[in-house]
């Protein structure tokens, strides 16, 4: 069975000129009934706190329409931020996105 | 391999740019040219992070009612010790050391991490004002000390 789940692939730098967009792409998706969302950062190049603070946005939305978000594919600055803000502890963070839908599959 | 060209010690660089945020694509860009030896990768990346952080702050804060043209100077430094970043704006200034030294706590707020990456990446971190400006400094050993 296919796991069924939507994905967000924001690419380049994400700051707060990218914020704005996430945010709709989000909403969107929300308000068309996705419960579960992944945002796959493979693309981003760079993200600083409003990169950031787009995704906690993302999660709140997310969580208070009583869905998942799930993010993936980090490169070492992002993992870094990541790190750096304690944000490892609030998000759901996958190696990769083949690894989410192995995860999600497996009962 | 050029990646592994070793900068000329010491190195010293600066840009000057207007008060936009879209200009962060070209202060990463202009960064690229420290991300040698002997400056480590892994500060090199904390750096650029901070750095981002110090120009964001200065287009969105420092500057939040001052014309676009208004300039931010920044000037990075590389010895065999040590980075220095300088991020130089015509703000009203504001007090550092109401600023706790506490970790960042994983929460859901929406804005304010940016003055706390900083600090948390920095060795020395202060913001001072000197004749019509306000000199944002950031110092970052790469052995931890």
């Amino acid at each position: 069975m296919q796991p069924n789940f939507e994905v967000i692939q924001p690419s380049g730098v994400l700051d707060l000129t990218q914020a704005n967009q996430l945010r709709d792409q989000v909403n969107e998706l929300v308000n068309a009934g996705a419960t579960t969302i992944l945002i796959n950062l493979r693309d981003v190049t760079f993200m600083d706190s409003s990169g950031l603070a787009a995704l906690v946005i993302a999660l709140k939305t997310i969580r208070s329409a009583g869905g998942h978000l799930y993010v993936c594919s980090l490169n070492a600055q992002v993992k870094m931020l990541f790190e750096l803000t304690n944000m490892t502890k609030i998000f759901e963070i996958f190696e990769t996105q083949d690894e989410l839908e192995q995860s999600l599959s497996t009962p | 391999m050029l990646d592994d060209c070793q900068l000329k010690l010491p190195y010293r660089q600066g840009i000057q740019v207007y008060t936009d945020l879209n200009l962060l694509t070209q202060v990463l860009a202009w960064f690229e040219q420290f991300n040698h030896p002997p400056v480590p990768h892994s500060v090199w990346l904390e750096c650029q992070l901070a750095l981002a952080e110090a120009f964001t702050n200065a287009v969105r804060h420092a500057h939040a009612h001052k014309t676009p043209e208004t300039p931010i100077d920044i000037e990075v430094a590389v010895d065999a010790q040590m980075i220095e970043l300088k991020v130089w704006d015509y703000g009203p200034g504001f007090d550092l050391s109401q600023l706790s030294d506490e970790a960042i706590e994983p929460d859901y707020g929406e804005h304010g991490r940016g003055l706390k990456i900083m600090q948390r990446v920095a060795d020395v971190f202060c913001y001072d004002q000197i004749d019509q400006r306000n000199c944002l400094q950031i110092v970052k050993y790469y052995a931890q000390t």
